[in-house]
């Protein structure tokens, strides 16, 4: 799909029943807004971000004809700053009630969190103040209100908490904005794109729109593409320049200067190689030396690092086993191995279980009843109905169930 | 065990449980009935031989002479390829020799059988020796691998020392027959030596493809079950990456190592030790091009062991691998 507008933005909810999630939190709030805030002047929205908790507010007033006075608490945050702006909003805006149909206003503080650090004392304490002398309703929201900082304002305000949106409702958001945007997605795929989320629907619907930019069918193989969020992007420099350099010395020269964290750097390495190097002689002389260099990492230990250096010369080898044939190519990311191990756990975990129950049966080690006996049990418990075997083996439905599913390896 | 005996593996249903009945393994079987005349005489002892031998067996066997129908009560089994470290065993074996000053009554002293040591390393071996000074008082050891040569000298040195070598051919015939006569199965002599043609020395594995066999179909094995039985249990996996890579599809290849050490938990040595097994069984490649790729895989069996990572130093077998079938020019 192309897009003038960000998907984010097209797709902003506009009233609160276009929200999803956190019914309890919304009408907890919507009751506090409607007038009920006699106790307690002011609402504490927390939870991780992209919930919605900005939405809410916005779409909140609008529904119930507040105007919203915003003040980002990470911009301004000093005693001063929050002086400054919050409390003309709380003393004078009486004078709009007479110009419009305004109810008047609300006072929303964002990030409130970011409130930290010496340069911002006083923040908190100015906050308080606010609340305390306040005459329209003020709205604060928080991505983590256990901060001990935060603590003081928990006693003025009505604290409302924001839940990670469950998948299934986040997929079909999802669903629908493909509808709406003719883009035909995989229902895995969509399910990746909201896993990999953890519930953040912002974040979710930024990833559905990288990935179907350019296209109008989505797999679950595109979305493997998707980079776990909060990367650090020195990683991904770093491995241009690597895989880009013309010289052994150039490569060298880079991997002294960057921070990249090795371990990983050379997984990320063996990942991309193959797409590096496409002729299969290359391909092999470059890995020969990542696989030196991983030894060498492997002498290095936590203690020898004075043989850093050999690691980094070996590395920067296989950089430049073939200058001439580098073309630009598309880095592969994550690592694919934390993708295999994540999307596997399940099984490993079933397996070891059913290893260590034939181990204690028949006198053999985990590994070995893995190789020796799982194939021949899993063909037994298949061909024979009987289930004194299973029951031998103490091995559960969901086991057995497994063992028969179990592909071959 | 009050079980259904019909359930079990036969492995464990048709394990010896006194020398006795041991058929096989004459040599052995005379030196430690010796001790059992007088065990408190008896040393810590070290079986070492390849899988499926009898190692784990005579060891059960012991234990059964020594200590009768209770023997779990005065045995400690442990599997040092299953224990987290060697401060798990050393642990366990602490509290067992704790128990053991007072607990055997009769009993000269608790046995303890470690299986698998070679896979312990340098360090935890060192420490094993000192554990067994400390627990040589109330326990006796049993130490089981399948090279001693992995194992330290001076454990060796305090152990007597028992070879298992590769059982005989006919013998495992036999052994299957016996068998297949107690379960009322009719094993063919076709099939039976498929089977010792197929566990290459190891009884256990012989044992499991019989009575896999014998599931298929009632009251028979012949070949054909065999075979299928065998081709099912054979690591196709392993067998896809090999000629995925050598066919120069290294991303595939790789995948699929991924698939098989993420889903099944296998470890880089062990895939390693499984691809040295298959590529002998490749009938597409010559003797010379067995050894030359034997070769190969040596040398990254090695740097696994040196190495920091076990995925880089597969991948980079695996793309020796597509080096190799590119010269080569096999088209599979």
């Amino acid at each position: 799909m192309k897009n003038d507008l960000l998907l984010v933005e097209k797709y902003r909810p506009k009233k609160i029943e276009e929200i999803i999630g956190n019914e309890e939190a919304k009408a907890t709030f919507v009751e506090w807004l409607k007038g009920k805030r006699k106790s307690k002047k002011a609402v504490l929205l927390y939870g991780p971000p992209g919930l919605g908790k900005t939405a809410l507010v916005n779409a909140a007033s609008k529904e119930f004809g507040f105007s919203v006075i915003e003040m980002n608490a990470s911009d301004t945050r000093s005693e001063k700053a929050v002086n400054e702006i919050a409390k003309p909003a709380t003393s004078y805006l009486a004078l709009d009630t007479f110009t419009s149909e305004s109810k008047g206003n609300v006072l929303f503080l964002d990030e409130v969190d970011g409130i930290a650090g010496n340069e911002d004392r006083g923040g908190v304490s100015a906050i308080i103040e606010i609340v305390e002398k306040a005459q329209v309703p003020v709205i604060m929201a928080a991505n983590d209100p256990e901060i001990d900082k935060l603590r003081p304002l928990k006693k003025v305000c009505l604290l409302i908490r924001f839940h990670q949106i469950r998948l299934p409702l986040l997929i079909s958001l999802l669903q629908k904005i493909c509808l709406l945007e003719h883009v035909k997605a995989d229902f895995e795929a969509l399910e990746h794109i909201a896993q990999n989320s953890k519930g953040d629907v912002r974040s979710a619907i930024n990833d559905l729109q990288s990935l179907s930019e350019e296209n109008h069918v989505l797999t679950l193989q595109d979305t493997m593409a998707l980079s776990s969020r909060n990367k650090d992007i020195s990683q991904d420099e770093t491995l241009r320049g690597f895989f880009s350099a013309k010289s052994v010395e150039e490569v060298s020269s880079l991997l002294f200067r960057s921070s990249v964290d090795y371990d990983e750097f050379i997984m990320s390495v063996s990942d991309n190689l193959p797409r590096r190097y496409t002729n299969p002689d290359e391909l092999a002389a470059a890995y020969d030396f990542v696989s030196k260099a991983d030894v060498f990492r492997g002498r290095i230990g936590t203690e020898y690092w004075h043989l850093l250096k050999y690691f980094f010369n070996a590395l920067s080898e296989a950089a430049a086993v073939a200058p001439e044939s580098y073309k630009p190519f598309e880095l592969i990311s994550p690592p694919i191995r934390i993708i295999t191990l994540f999307w596997t756990k399940g099984k490993r975990t079933m397996l070891d279980g059913i290893c260590g129950k034939i181990g204690a049966q028949c006198h053999v080690s985990h590994s070995k009843a893995k190789h020796d006996f799982v194939p021949f049990v899993k063909m037994i418990i298949q061909k024979q109905k009987s289930t004194d075997l299973i029951s031998w083996l103490e091995l559960t439905p969901e086991e057995v169930d497994f063992l028969v599913k179990m592909n071959r390896y | 065990m009050a079980v259904n005996e019909e359930g079990l593996m036969w492995v464990e249903k048709y394990r010896p449980k006194n020398l006795d009945e041991v058929v096989d393994l004459r040599d052995i079987v005379t030196s430690l009935k010796a001790f059992m005349k007088n065990p408190k005489i008896m040393p810590h002892l070290m079986f070492a031989g390849i899988p499926g031998t009898g190692k784990t067996t005579l060891a059960l066997c012991i234990a059964h002479e020594l200590f009768g129908p209770n023997w779990k009560n005065f045995t400690l089994e442990l599997n040092a390829s299953d224990e987290r470290g060697i401060d798990t065993v050393r642990e366990r074996i602490k509290d067992f020799s704790r128990y053991s000053r007072t607990g055997f009554g009769d009993a000269p002293f608790g046995l303890i059988i470690l299986d698998e040591c070679d896979q312990m390393t340098g360090p935890a071996q060192t420490a094993l020796r000192r554990i067994m000074e400390i627990g040589s008082r109330t326990s006796r050891f049993i130490l089981i691998c399948n090279q001693s040569s992995k194992i330290i000298e001076p454990i060796q040195s305090r152990c007597a020392i028992f070879r298992f070598s590769r059982l005989d051919k006919q013998a495992m015939k036999e052994q299957l027959q016996c068998i297949a006569k107690k379960e009322k199965v009719k094993l063919v002599p076709e099939a039976a030596e498929r089977i010792v043609d197929y566990s290459e020395g190891d009884l256990r594995h012989a044992i499991n493809a019989l009575q896999t066999a014998s599931a298929y179909k009632e009251g028979e094995v012949d070949e054909k079950t065999v075979s299928l039985v065998i081709g099912e249990a054979s690591p196709m996996q392993i067998q896809k990456m090999i000629r995925k890579a050598l066919f120069g599809d290294f991303m595939e290849a790789r995948k699929v190592m991924y698939e098989i050490m993420g889903s099944f938990g296998f470890s880089g040595s062990e895939i390693i030790r499984q691809v040295q097994r298959e590529i002998f069984k490749m009938s597409d490649l010559t003797p010379e091009q067995k050894a030359e790729l034997s070769n190969v895989i040596g040398e990254y069996d090695y740097r696994l062991t040196q190495g920091a990572n076990s995925d880089i130093q597969l991948s980079a077998l695996l793309a020796q691998f597509g080096k190799f079938g590119k010269a080569i020019g096999e088209t599979y």
